[in-house]
């Protein structure tokens, strides 16, 4: 059940006041049409973005800010003139999409279930309409107004991708950082959109909800290759993170014991670089999981029969990010360090080494997810065997079997932790052994990596994974 | 689904249902600006007369070449006249915000923590058969410890067994405040914020915390960065290279703090005078324009520091922050950035961020009067026409009045308040001509413009 409400469901009053507050707060912005660079544009600018927050949100009852007044505040966190602008226009977009949500789940009151409720008029900053039309529309410009449609999307985090190369010292400009949080508040539309629809889609199983989400139309669009931007999302969140090694190793030598604080001129861009790279990772991961749980109902909604042709095919992110994972075994360490949802990082190792087993009937259904840790039992299981053990070092390196299995273990550890809510209580008995046997098991794994190779050195990651399963076992009997 | 309140087709096409007030509006607010290039275009064009009138005189010679001298002229005095135009609103800008709060760095206490190896842990696996495995060794266990701190492996332990003792409570405490690597501190501040807000499960103890960092110890890495507690005094080191801002601890330092507040009904580390000089301190560090890129971190903190008040230590609180704030706060555009760094998104951050406007009002008036009326009166009894205004002034009045009156929900109703705020408001924008060229009498002019369309929208 989907309820749409337009602009006529407010009542006149709030309207004539919205028109007013767009009216007066544009004002702010038109009176220095003449000069755009010069510093009291800059200053109208800050001016606006306040008496925009002033008006909308800070009143109790504040009325949503008009379309072209978000448009506006938009507009000048693309710009990015200056630190502060692109602070304040960025914490304001967030503020708004918090406050008035476009897509929300309505209460449930008495007998009526709840029903996603969807704001038609609200702003995005997305252009996205369904193939069909982009035909017709092919001679229209694509950047409309600045907005973004699915190209503009990639050349965003295409961007990011190149900034990643970077070393710290090169990133250090106001535009990085402007692109970085504009990337992160387009995440944070998409996800807003996204989350209540997929809760209502597990309710209600009606895959319509999530095909009409934001994500899943800038997705389906054939206008850009889904794989290369996959790649780039990719290359991104390795090479943002692995630079924070970077830092760590430019400040050892510096004399002072605390970080170092950068040379003068641009501290203030510096130092919100180190916060704001952190956040982009985050949001990249924020990213990639919403595009797999996608992946994870429209197979689903396949195979109750509720796809249609239209729906097109769409490799899983998961399959993809497998393959590079084996192609390119440089990304393996980084991205494992760096993407942290324990329930994909799990399922994404222990497809790894699936590949390598090529047992097909150790696949079990994706859907399943009461499957996984089993799964990962198995594939623990499989290490007790010398030949199996064997063959699989000379299949995946030494030092990646020990990466993988330590990750696993980690992740395993933190499901496990987030899974105790209340009323599960019961079972405790049974997940304190099922923790305690699969902290053996990966003692045993280790172990049987000895047994397979003498000379094998077990790498700092695998020594602290099993520190950590004799401690589980010897605090938990 | 189609809603029964959807429009009709026609409906939509209706400019005045749609957007009935902008079109006047806005042109009246246009009106304002045309007619100050107006002014201007009299101007040129007297100067233009001036030059007819020369050419006039010499009427005699006017031959081609001649003319195109006389256009340069004529176009050579534009020029001129442009520049002074320039030069006149050049010196309209208002400075910007910033102070440097921050200033020397002190040496940070060394790191190194002999008291490690009990970690009681630690000790045991020494003892483990496992150790054959691992091989380690007691010289290397801060390394290794480091190790499990990055990876996550420590948190995992520390939840499973229930107790944080405290040489490793201590350890990572001193890491977020003093660790150059990013990694580490960065580890430890989430290994910090995850233990304080790990949420207490049925049937599962609470975890136990053996050491609790206490306030005067964040006060005094503060400190370490160069803080200064009362900068008021020595505003005027503008020397880049002698402060360079505080190091990037800063940051952990923030995220810290906010947690701390956040679990201060279960967990108090901080006593309610803390928390005071803490949202006082966390405001002056929105004055530092070499932190705003913490924006959020510091916006997100200051909110935990007002929520972690109980009702009856706000209420004797928020007062206290608002006088010390405005005593410490010097009057320009930086007390308006004070003032506007509290969110007043509810209704605790409403009532500080109108107490804190008052406050710097009754500060600007030399404590001369203290009640809302009396405040109104002077502002009232200004002169705009008066040669010698402060129109900068006038600006931080308005601001600061309007914030005032507008988050104190007591006031804002009260009817003589109502009116003499619109009293005064009124003569600042209908008093001040368009036409006024002294110093940002423009931008008084305006603001207060802007405030009256507000009001008559409500």
């Amino acid at each position: 059940m989907v309820k749409r409400k337009s602009s006529n469901n407010c009542n006149r009053r709030i309207r004539i006041n919205r028109g007013g507050m767009e009216a007066n707060t544009l004002a702010i912005l038109d009176s220095n049409e003449s000069h755009k660079d010069s510093q009291d544009a800059r200053d109208d600018s800050v001016d606006f973005l306040e008496a925009v927050r002033t008006a909308s949100l800070l009143p109790e009852n504040g009325t949503p800010p008009t379309e072209k007044m978000v448009e506006a505040v938009f507009q000048i966190l693309r710009a990015g003139k200056s630190l502060e602008l692109i602070m304040s226009s960025y914490e304001l977009l967030n503020e708004i999409e918090k406050r008035f949500p476009r897509v929300y789940m309505s209460e449930s009151s008495g007998n009526d279930s709840r029903e996603l409720v969807v704001i038609n008029e609200a702003w995005l900053p997305f252009v996205v309409f369904s193939d069909v039309m982009s035909s017709e529309r092919e001679a229209t410009p694509k950047n409309s107004d600045g907005l973004f449609d699915v190209n503009g999307f990639h050349e965003l985090i295409q961007g990011l991708a190149e900034l990643a190369n970077k070393t710290i010292s090169q990133r250090v400009d106001t535009e990085s950082l402007g692109n970085m949080l504009l990337f992160q508040y387009l995440v944070n539309v998409l996800e807003e959109d996204f989350v209540p629809r997929i809760n209502m889609y597990k309710e209600t199983m009606n895959w319509n909800l999530l095909r009409e989400c934001l994500l899943n139309m800038l997705l389906g669009s054939r206008r850009v290759n889904y794989k290369v931007l996959m790649k780039d999302c990719l290359s991104t969140i390795c090479g943002l993170c692995q630079d924070h090694a970077g830092i760590v190793d430019e400040s050892e030598h510096s004399e002072t014991s605390m970080g170092k604080s950068y040379e003068n001129h641009n501290t203030d861009v510096a130092i919100a670089l180190l916060e704001v790279q952190k956040t982009t990772c985050l949001a990249m991961q924020k990213l990639l999981t919403m595009i797999m749980e996608l992946d994870m109902s429209k197979k689903q909604a396949h195979m109750e029969g509720q796809t249609t042709r239209a729906d097109g095919v769409r490799t899983p992110l998961a399959e993809i990010i497998l393959d590079e994972l084996t192609y390119d075994r440089d990304i393996l360490s980084p991205f494992l360090q760096v993407f942290n949802d324990p329930k994909w990082k799990l399922e994404i190792i222990v497809q790894y080494f699936l590949k390598y087993t090529a047992k097909p009937s150790v696949r079990t259904r994706r859907s399943d997810v009461t499957s996984e840790d089993s799964t990962l039992n198995r594939v623990l299981k499989s290490f007790s065997n010398g030949t199996y053990t064997r063959n699989i070092i000379k299949k995946i390196d030494v030092e990646a079997v020990q990466l993988l299995l330590a990750h696993a273990f980690l992740a395993y550890l933190s499901i496990s932790s987030q899974q105790r809510l209340p009323g599960m209580s019961d079972c405790k008995e049974d997940e304190n052994s099922s923790l305690m046997e699969i902290s053996k098991d990966v003692i045993a794994a280790f172990n049987s990596l000895r047994g397979a190779d003498e000379n094998i050195e077990i790498s700092s990651l695998g020594k602290e994974a099993l520190f950590t399963a004799a401690m589980i076992i010897s605090t938990t009997s | 689904m189609m809603d029964i309140d959807d429009p009709l087709d026609f409906e939509k096409e209706d400019p005045f249902l749609i957007n009935p007030v902008v079109s006047k509006k806005r042109k009246k607010l246009i009106g304002l600006d045309d007619l100050l290039s107006e002014h201007y275009k009299e101007q040129s064009k007297l100067i233009e007369k001036e030059a007819k009138k020369q050419t006039k005189a010499q009427k005699s010679y006017d031959s081609d070449e001649d003319k195109n001298g006389k256009e340069a002229k004529l176009s050579s005095l534009l020029d001129d006249c442009q520049e002074q135009m320039k030069a006149m609103s050049g010196e309209e800008e208002l400075s910007e915000w910033g102070i440097f709060v921050f200033g020397e760095q002190k040496t940070s206490p060394p790191l190194s923590f002999p008291e490690l190896g009990s970690w009681s842990i630690l000790k045991s696996f020494m003892n483990n058969r496992l150790n054959s495995l691992v091989g380690l060794a007691t010289e290397q266990e801060c390394s290794f410890l480091e190790g499990l701190l990055i990876n996550g492996w420590l948190l995992k332990l520390i939840l499973k067994c229930g107790r944080v003792e405290k040489s490793i409570a201590a350890w990572t405490f001193s890491l977020i405040l003093y660790s150059s690597k990013e990694e580490l501190r960065s580890s430890a501040c989430e290994f910090w914020c995850s233990i304080l807000s790990s949420k207490v499960q049925v049937g599962v103890p609470p975890i136990v915390i053996d050491w609790f960092p206490s306030y005067r110890e964040l006060k005094s890495a503060l400190e370490i960065y160069g803080f200064r507690f009362n900068f008021s005094s020595n505003i005027s080191v503008k020397n880049n290279s002698v402060c360079k801002g505080p190091p990037q601890n800063i940051i952990t330092w923030i995220k810290f703090t906010a947690v701390c507040c956040q679990v201060r009904c279960k967990q108090s580390v901080f006593l309610a005078s803390d928390c005071q000089e803490l949202a006082e301190v966390i405001i002056c560090l929105f004055l530092d324009r070499r932190v705003q890129g913490l924006n959020v971190l510091m916006s997100n903190c200051l909110q935990s520091v007002i929520s972690s008040f109980t009702e009856e230590e706000w209420i004797n609180c928020y007062c206290e922050i608002a006088k010390s704030l405005a005593s410490r706060v010097p009057m320009d555009l930086n007390c308006l950035r004070a003032v506007q760094c509290i969110s007043g998104v509810d209704p605790r951050s409403k009532h500080l961020r109108s107490a804190v406007a008052f406050q710097i009002l009754v500060n600007c008036f030399e404590n001369e009067v203290t009640d809302e009326e009396g405040i109104l009166t002077l502002l009232i009894s200004i002169n705009v026409k008066e040669k010698a205004c402060d129109f900068f002034k006038m600006y931080l009045y308005v601001v600061l009045t309007e914030n005032w009156l507008q988050y104190d929900p007591m006031l804002r109703d009260k009817p003589v308040i109502r009116e003499m705020w619109g009293l005064f408001l009124r003569n600042c924008s209908c008093q001040i001509t368009s036409t006024d060229l002294r110093l940002h009498a423009s931008k008084v002019r305006n603001k207060a413009a802007f405030l009256l369309q507000g009001a008559g929208n409500n």
